[in-house]
C-alpha cells in the first residue's frame, strides 16, 4: 500500500491547516488518557511495590504454613489459629531446607526473688521459637537486637530464655538470672535469662501484615521451640511456621506436597507461598486500578465523542473537498482512509501527549505516595502499556472517525461538487 | 470514431416529491480531439450533461457511452476508475485543495492511481511548467492569483493524461484578460495534444475556441453547429474569428507568454 503514506500525508496537511480545532479536540483526547495511564501506572507500581515489599520479608524459596482455617471466617482480627506440628518431620520432607516455627502458651511465671525476697510473678505469654528464625528467618521477625551484654539463644540450647524489654523490667530479673515458667500438667522449668531485647529494636518500624503479630514484643518471653515441647509436649499450639526449599526446587510443589503430607498426619493447616500472596496481591490491586482505569475510560469516550464530532464537521466543511477528490479520481476507500487516519492521527497524538503527561502524573504521584507511607514506591512504566496505549488511542480515534468517514466516502460525487 | 456517445439520455432527479427531469432524450457525439462549447441558459440540463460526460454520473435512460463504455453498465468502482483515468476536470471555482501547494494539488489525481512518487512529482512539475507556473509549485491557492489556479487545475485536469477534458465556466470567474490565456491553454491542448476539450460556458468568448458548438434547452440539444458559422451576425461576436486567431497564437506561444501573464493577474489579484 503505497497510498498509505500519501493518504498519511494528506490527513496530517488537513490537521495541520486546522490547528485551534484540531489541538482541541486532540486535548479532549489527551485527559483521558492522562487519566489511564497515570492510574494504570501507579496500580502497576503499587502492586510491585507491595510485592517488592512482600518478597524483601518472604524470599521466594519460602512459604508459610498456616492454620487451615487462617483465612476461614472464624478468623478474627489478629489472632491466629493454632495447629498441631511435628516440626521434626517437617524438616525431614523432600525438598525441605530448613523450617521454623513459633507457639505460644500464656503460663505462670515467677522471676527471681528481691532483696526482700519477694517474686514477681504473673501469667505472661511465652514464645516458643525455633532459633532458626533468629538466623534463617530474621526477615520475619526482624532483627532481635539484644541489650549489650546478652545473646540471643543458639540452636540447640535448650532451657534458656530471652526477654522482651517490659516483661524483663517487670520480673525485676537481668541477664544471667533465672525465672520459672510454669507447663503443662505439674511441670516446671527453670531457665536462664541470656538476653534482653533492646527497647530501641522492640518499637520501631511496625510491621504491616503478618510480620506484625510475631514480630519482637517487648511483652514477650521467647524460649527455644526444643524448650517449649519440654514444658508444653508435642505442639498442637504452633500458630505459624516457615519452610525454607532448597535451592532448585520448586517452592509451589513443595508447599504442595508439604500440605498433604502434614495433612495426612492430621495438621490442619495450609501453606501460603509467595505465588500465593502474589496472586492475591495481584488481584487485589489490578482490580482496584482496572475500577479506577474504567472510571477514567469515561473521560476516554468524551474524548472520543469529541473527535467524532470534529470529524464531522471537518467532513460538512470539505463536502466540496470530498467532491473533488472522488471527481479526480479517489475511490471510496480513498476518502474513507484519508478520513480515518485523519482521526486516528488526531486519537495517536493525544495518546502520546496522554502518555507522557500521564507518566509524569504517575511519578509525581509515587514519590507522593512514596513520602506519605515511607515506602520506595517502585515506579512502573510498562512498555507494553504504552504500546496499547498508543494502539488504542489511535483506535479510538480511527472508531471516533468510523461514522463521518463512512460519511464523507458516501457522499455523491454530484452532490458534494455542487456543496457550496 | 465518437469518443463520447450519447443516445436518447435521459436523467431525472428527485427534489423532495418532485421530479426534474433534467435531460430529457439527449443525443451528442464527440470525436476525438474535438473543442466542443456547450451553451444554454441555466437549467437547460448542461451541468447534468456535463456530470454524465465525465463519468460522475450515470443517466436514469438512454445511452452513454466513453470510449465504447456503456455508463450503466459500470458499477460505481469503474465509473471511479474511468473517470480517474480518462476524464479531467476543470471547474468554474478551480476547486484546489485548499491545504495542499500547487504540485500536490497536481500529483492528487496520480495519488488515487498509485502512480509512484517520483513519476509523479516529475510529472507534475512539468504540467505546472507546462502551464506556465513552474515558479509557483509551492504555492498554496490562497497564494495564487484567479487565473493562476485555474492553471493548476488544468496541469490537475492533465495529471492521468486523460483523453477528454471536461471544462465547467473555466473562465466564468475570471475576467477577459486573465481568461484569455486559459482558453488559449485548453485550444492547445485539442491541437497540440489531441485532447478532447468539452466546455461548458455561457460565455460566447470561451466558446468561440470551438470547433463545434452544442446549444442546449430544455434537456434537449436545441442547436448544434459550427462555432463560426453558429455564431456569425450575432453583432456582439462580430469579431469572432478574429478571436479566434489571436487565442490560438496565444496559445501556442503560452511556455513564454505564462509567466507574463501570471505575474499581471498576481498585480490585479482577481478572486477566485
Amino acid at each position: 500500500m503505497g497510498k498509505l503514506g500519501d493518504f498519511l500525508q494528506l490527513a496530517g496537511q488537513s490537521i495541520a491547516h486546522r490547528k485551534l480545532r484540531s489541538w482541541l479536540t486532540v486535548i479532549g483526547v489527551f485527559i483521558g488518557i492522562t487519566a489511564v495511564v497515570a492510574l494504570i501506572s501507579i496500580g502497576l507500581g503499587l502492586d510491585q511495590t507491595i510485592k517488592d515489599q512482600v518478597s524483601k520479608v518472604f524470599g521466594v524459596d519460602t512459604f508459610m504454613i498456616l492454620s487451615e482455617d487462617a483465612f476461614g471466617a472464624q478468623s478474627r482480627g489478629g489472632d491466629m489459629n493454632e495447629f498441631a506440628l511435628d516440626l521434626d518431620y517437617l524438616k525431614t520432607l523432600d525438598g525441605v531446607k530448613t523450617a521454623a516455627a513459633i507457639r505460644e502458651e500464656t503460663a505462670f511465671v515467677r522471676g527471681p526473688a528481691d532483696e526482700s525476697g519477694t517474686y514477681q510473678q504473673g501469667f505472661l505469654p511465652v514464645m516458643g521459637l525455633s532459633p532458626e528464625l533468629t538466623s534463617e528467618f530474621t526477615s520475619f521477625i526482624g532483627e532481635l537486637e539484644v541489650q549489650p551484654g546478652g545473646r540471643l539463644f543458639e540452636p540447640g540450647e535448650q532451657n534458656v530464655a530471652v526477654l522482651g524489654h517490659d516483661i524483663a523490667e517487670r520480673l525485676g530479673v537481668s541477664v544471667g538470672g533465672q525465672i520459672l515458667i510454669g507447663g503443662a500438667t505439674d511441670s516446671e522449668l527453670t531457665v536462664s535469662v541470656v538476653g534482653i531485647l533492646s527497647q530501641a529494636e522492640a518499637q520501631p518500624e511496625r510491621r504491616v501484615g503478618f510480620g506484625a503479630s510475631i514480630g519482637p514484643s517487648p511483652d514477650e518471653i521467647y524460649v527455644p521451640f526444643e524448650t517449649m515441647t519440654e514444658l508444653w509436649g508435642s505442639a498442637d499450639d504452633v500458630f505459624f511456621a516457615l519452610v525454607r526449599t532448597k535451592e532448585g526446587a520448586d517452592v509451589d510443589e513443595v508447599a504442595a506436597r508439604v500440605e498433604e503430607a502434614l495433612k495426612a498426619r492430621g495438621s490442619k493447616i495450609t501453606t501460603v507461598t509467595y505465588s500465593d500472596i502474589s496472586e492475591a496481591i495481584g488481584t487485589m490491586t489490578s482490580t482496584v486500578s482496572a475500577f479506577l482505569a474504567g472510571i477514567a475510560g469515561i473521560s476516554l469516550l468524551v474524548g472520543g465523542v469529541g473527535v467524532m464530532n470534529t470529524m464531522f464537521t471537518s467532513v460538512l466543511e470539505r463536502t466540496k473537498e470530498i467532491g473533488v477528490m472522488k471527481a479526480v479520481g479517489a475511490k471510496n476507500s480513498h476518502v474513507m482512509s484519508i478520513f480515518l487516519i485523519e482521526s486516528g492521527l488526531m486519537g495517536l497524538v493525544g495518546g502520546i501527549v496522554g502518555t507522557v503527561l500521564g507518566l509524569g502524573l504517575s511519578a509525581l504521584a509515587s514519590s507522593f505516595i512514596g513520602r506519605f507511607f515511607g515506602v520506595d514506591m517502585v515506579m512502573v512504566i510498562s512498555p507494553l502499556v504504552i504500546l496499547y496505549t498508543l494502539a488504542g488511542s489511535f483506535a479510538l480515534g480511527a472508531v471516533a472517525g468510523l461514522w463521518p468517514a463512512r460519511r464523507a466516502a458516501k457522499l455523491p460525487v454530484v452532490d458534494a461538487l455542487r456543496y457550496e | 470514431m465518437a469518443l463520447l456517445e450519447l443516445r436518447g439520455v435521459t436523467k431525472d432527479y428527485e427534489l423532495g416529491k418532485t421530479v426534474v427531469r433534467a435531460l430529457r432524450g439527449l443525443d451528442l457525439e464527440v470525436r476525438k480531439g474535438e473543442i466542443v462549447a456547450i451553451m444554454g441558459p441555466s437549467g437547460s440540463g448542461k451541468s447534468t450533461l456535463m456530470h454524465i460526460l465525465g463519468a460522475l454520473d450515470t443517466p436514469t435512460g438512454g445511452e452513454a457511452t466513453i470510449d465504447g463504455q456503456d455508463l450503466q453498465r459500470l458499477k460505481e468502482r469503474q465509473l471511479v476508475t474511468l473517470r480517474g483515468k480518462r476524464v479531467g476536470f476543470v471547474f468554474q471555482t478551480f476547486n484546489l485543495i485548499q491545504t495542499l501547494s500547487a504540485q500536490r494539488n497536481v500529483e492528487l489525481p496520480m495519488i488515487f492511481q498509485g502512480t509512484p512518487k517520483r513519476a509523479r512529482h516529475r510529472r507534475a512539475r512539468d504540467l505546472l511548467e507546462k502551464v506556465g507556473l513552474g515558479d509557483r509549485v509551492r504555492h498554496k491557492p490562497n497564494e495564487l492569483s484567479g487565473g493562476e489556479r485555474q492553471r493548476v487545475a488544468i496541469a490537475r485536469a492533465l495529471a492521468n493524461d486523460p483523453e477528454i477534458i471536461l471544462a465547467d465556466e473555466p473562465t466564468g470567474n475570471l475576467d477577459t484578460e486573465t481568461g484569455e490565456p486559459i482558453l488559449a491553454l485548453l485550444r492547445e491542448l485539442s491541437r497540440r495534444d489531441g485532447k478532447t476539450v468539452i466546455l461548458v460556458t455561457h460565455d460566447p468568448d470561451a466558446a468561440a475556441i470551438a470547433d463545434r458548438i452544442v446549444r442546449l434547452r430544455d434537456g434537449c440539444v436545441s442547436a448544434e453547429g459550427r462555432a463560426v458559422s453558429e455564431e456569425v451576425g450575432t453583432s456582439s461576436l462580430g469579431d469572432d474569428p478574429e478571436r479566434r486567431r489571436e487565442g490560438g497564437a496565444a496559445g501556442a506561444a503560452s511556455p513564454g507568454d505564462g509567466p507574463e501573464g501570471g505575474a499581471a493577474e498576481n498585480k490585479e489579484g482577481s478572486d477566485g
